[in-house]
């Protein structure tokens, strides 16, 4: 049993956050790699079905279960752990490494579960271990933020643990299997834990809120772990599910809109990635085999892209110790390497030919033209073109390109920085030109081609023209220092409003009662003294003889001992 | 931009829209599919839109100070 265990992905990466501490401090960085890259063979030798179980009182667990579609997921977290992996690798922080490995290890534990209980398990370990991400910054605003980002996900958590409760109670399987799409409070409870996850409006705010503030490498396992499990979560659950359509177009539209308002780079890839889950859960949505494809294509996708942009932008911040457009600008010679690189990753995510977000996103487009969806369908271009126009366009020419707005040194960054960036790109351009490589292993059979005239002539003036108005129009983008606010006002703002009261409100009604009830206790006490003296007064008698006070002190006492003790032999006696 | 480059883009658009024109033979069902060149309109009206929708909707309700919740 013991070492069946260890053919399960997930628990090579928790083994290995175990590991790490005993190893000397020099090798960590090259052992961290080691572990994706054992679970990345382990998890391609496994065959398919549910490989190991186990009981839990009357439950059985399947511990370990592998099919297509979890394997394509499984395949890009240890991946993506990998290349996360070289861009740390400069990084000695032990807390930073073991948290960053147990989170991969909490993705790839979801990614294989086929039950709810073992999914909930991993759930909460990439809960807690991501959060230690945001907190390793060390700095007020990080603090508060993790504090935030962690309370909310305790709170996703737990609605999704009170969902798989009911789903039981009523008779639910527990294996995981697409629910029915009809809202039963324990279907809708987990609908809603795994959209706090997928970061679907309005429960996205905490996403870019904590993102920008984790650690440099810290987001780059951020960016591709949380939201697209959820992402894999939808569509082993909620496949087909009619409102998720609606879900996924607010989504990419909400997600372009404050992406072109953020100042902060790394806030306007946050945005991004709300945008970009947005495809993937319309896509969910429809439902269709083509749709579904498409959601595991563009997730598998993104995640590459994403976290080259996320590379990106942290080897500015290491160089400047700067992250705001409104203070950036003009040293894009003294980069030019991150430039390319981050280039390609901006043409990636904006679905230009030759990279791979155009062979994901267009089969989501199509899916959703197939369903003859024409709404859908423009609003998910809108969306593209202002995916190109934040993250392809805005945030490499401000950050790189025209005036220098401030002062600042940039100094050299580690090497290493760069090559994992380099593995990130190529993978881009590789599924970019050869499409079948990551088509033959989509869950359902693949008879889409991206690369056709219509296409291609539907990317490139789609992408042309997006430049030119984005070159006209570019000194209306807003790049001063601003922040924006987000639906994170309403557990935000209200702070106060809130302790105020939930917290002071109790504690002085708390304060009041005790002070009520010592007083009481300590009036009590004194009549029990002598109860005589409280029917008249003074301290003599009828007779005017001087009352000795205390003489019935002791007489009391007695009474009262043996009334508790009456309560005590009978408490015992009944609770025997 | 060089001048090179606004020459490029436009000899990429020029070959977009020859191939639009002489090999796209089916253009999907939509009730944009019959109007030439709709995503080059599309394209720029649409950057125009975004653009202007997100700089109104953040006049309007979304930017604010960087210390708003400090204060």
């Amino acid at each position: 049993m013991i070492v069946e265990l260890f053919t399960i992905p997930a628990l090579i990466l928790i083994a290995g956050a175990f590991i790490l501490p005993l190893l000397p401090r020099q090798t960590r960085g090259t052992a961290f790699i080691l572990f994706p890259t054992i679970a990345l063979g382990i998890l391609w030798m496994l065959p398919e079905g549910s490989l190991l179980q186990a009981t839990l009182a009357n439950y059985e667990l399947h511990l370990l279960k592998v099919d297509a579609l979890s394997r394509i997921f499984g395949t890009i977290f240890a991946l993506i752990t990998i290349v996360g992996g070289i861009y740390a690798l400069h990084m000695k922080e032990l807390g930073q490494q073991t948290s960053a490995l147990a989170y991969a290890g909490g993705a790839l534990g979801v990614t294989f579960a086929g039950d709810f209980f073992t999914l909930i398990v991993y759930w909460e370990i990439m809960a807690v271990t991501s959060s230690y991400l945001i907190w390793a910054r060390r700095t007020e605003d990080s603090d508060k933020a993790g504090m935030r980002y962690i309370l909310v996900h305790a709170f996703g958590g737990g609605l999704l643990l009170s969902g798989i409760l009911l789903h039981l109670s009523e008779g639910g399987s527990l294996l995981l299997s697409p629910l029915a799409p009809e809202y039963t409070p324990s279907s809708t409870l987990i609908l809603i834990g795994v959209a706090i996850n997928s970061a679907i409006p309005p429960l996205h705010a905490w996403l870019a809120d904590a993102y920008p503030k984790a650690t440099i490498t810290g987001a780059v396992f951020m960016c591709a772990l949380t939201t697209k499990s959820a992402v894999y979560v939808l569509i082993r659950l909620f496949p087909g599910w009619d409102i998720l359509i609606w879900a996924g177009l607010v989504m990419a539209i909400w997600g372009t809109i404050y992406a072109l308002l953020a100042n902060d780079i790394r806030e306007i890839l946050a945005y991004s990635i709300i945008s970009q889950i947005g495809y993937m859960v319309t896509g969910i949505g429809i439902g269709t085999e083509m749709a579904l494809n498409g959601a595991a294509a563009h997730a598998f996708s993104h995640i590459l892209y994403k976290s080259l942009l996320f590379m990106g932008a942290g080897a500015v911040m290491y160089a400047t110790g700067k992250n705001k457009l409104s203070e950036l600008g003009g040293f894009a010679k003294k980069m030019p390497l991150v430039v390319i690189l981050y280039i390609i990753g901006g043409l990636a995510i904006s679905g230009a030919p030759l990279f791979n977000g155009f062979i994901s996103k267009s089969m989501i487009i199509s899916a959703v033209g197939n369903a003859h969806m024409e709404t859908a369908t423009i609003i998910l271009l809108l969306a593209s073109i202002g995916t190109f126009l934040h993250t392809g366009l805005k945030l490499p020419y401000f950050t790189w390109f025209g005036q220098a707005k401030s002062e600042f040194a940039v100094s050299k960054i580690p090497i290493n920085m760069k090559i994992a960036m380099g593995i990130a790109a190529f993978f881009c351009v590789l599924f970019g030109i050869f499409p079948s490589l990551l088509y033959n292993h989509l869950p359902y059979p693949v008879a889409y081609h991206p690369y056709t005239a219509y296409h291609l002539v539907e990317m490139t003036q789609i992408l042309i023209f997006g430049f030119i108005g984005f070159w006209f129009l570019k000194d209306k983008l807003n790049t001063a220092p601003n922040i924006s606010l987000d639906l994170d006002w309403f557990y935000r703002r209200p702070a106060h409003l809130v302790r105020a009261i939930f917290v002071q409100l109790p504690d002085r009604i708390f304060a009041v009662a005790e002070n009520i009830m010592l007083d009481t206790a300590q009036k009590i006490s004194r009549i029990s003294r002598n109860p005589r003296k409280y029917l008249y007064y003074g301290d003599t008698d009828s007779t005017g003889q001087p009352v000795k006070t205390d003489g019935f002190t002791t007489p009391i006492h007695t009474a009262m001992a043996f009334i508790l003790l009456g309560f005590i032999v009978v408490a015992l006696f009944v609770l025997i | 931009m060089k001048k090179w480059h606004w020459i490029l883009l436009g000899i990429l658009a020029v070959i977009s829209l020859i191939v639009e024109f002489t090999m796209v033979e089916h253009h999907g069902d939509y009730w944009w599919s019959h109007i030439p060149a709709f995503y080059i309109i599309l394209g720029f009206v649409g950057s125009v839109i975004v653009i202007f929708l997100s700089k109104w909707l953040g006049k309007l309700i979304i930017l604010s100070d960087e210390d708003y919740y400090d204060r």
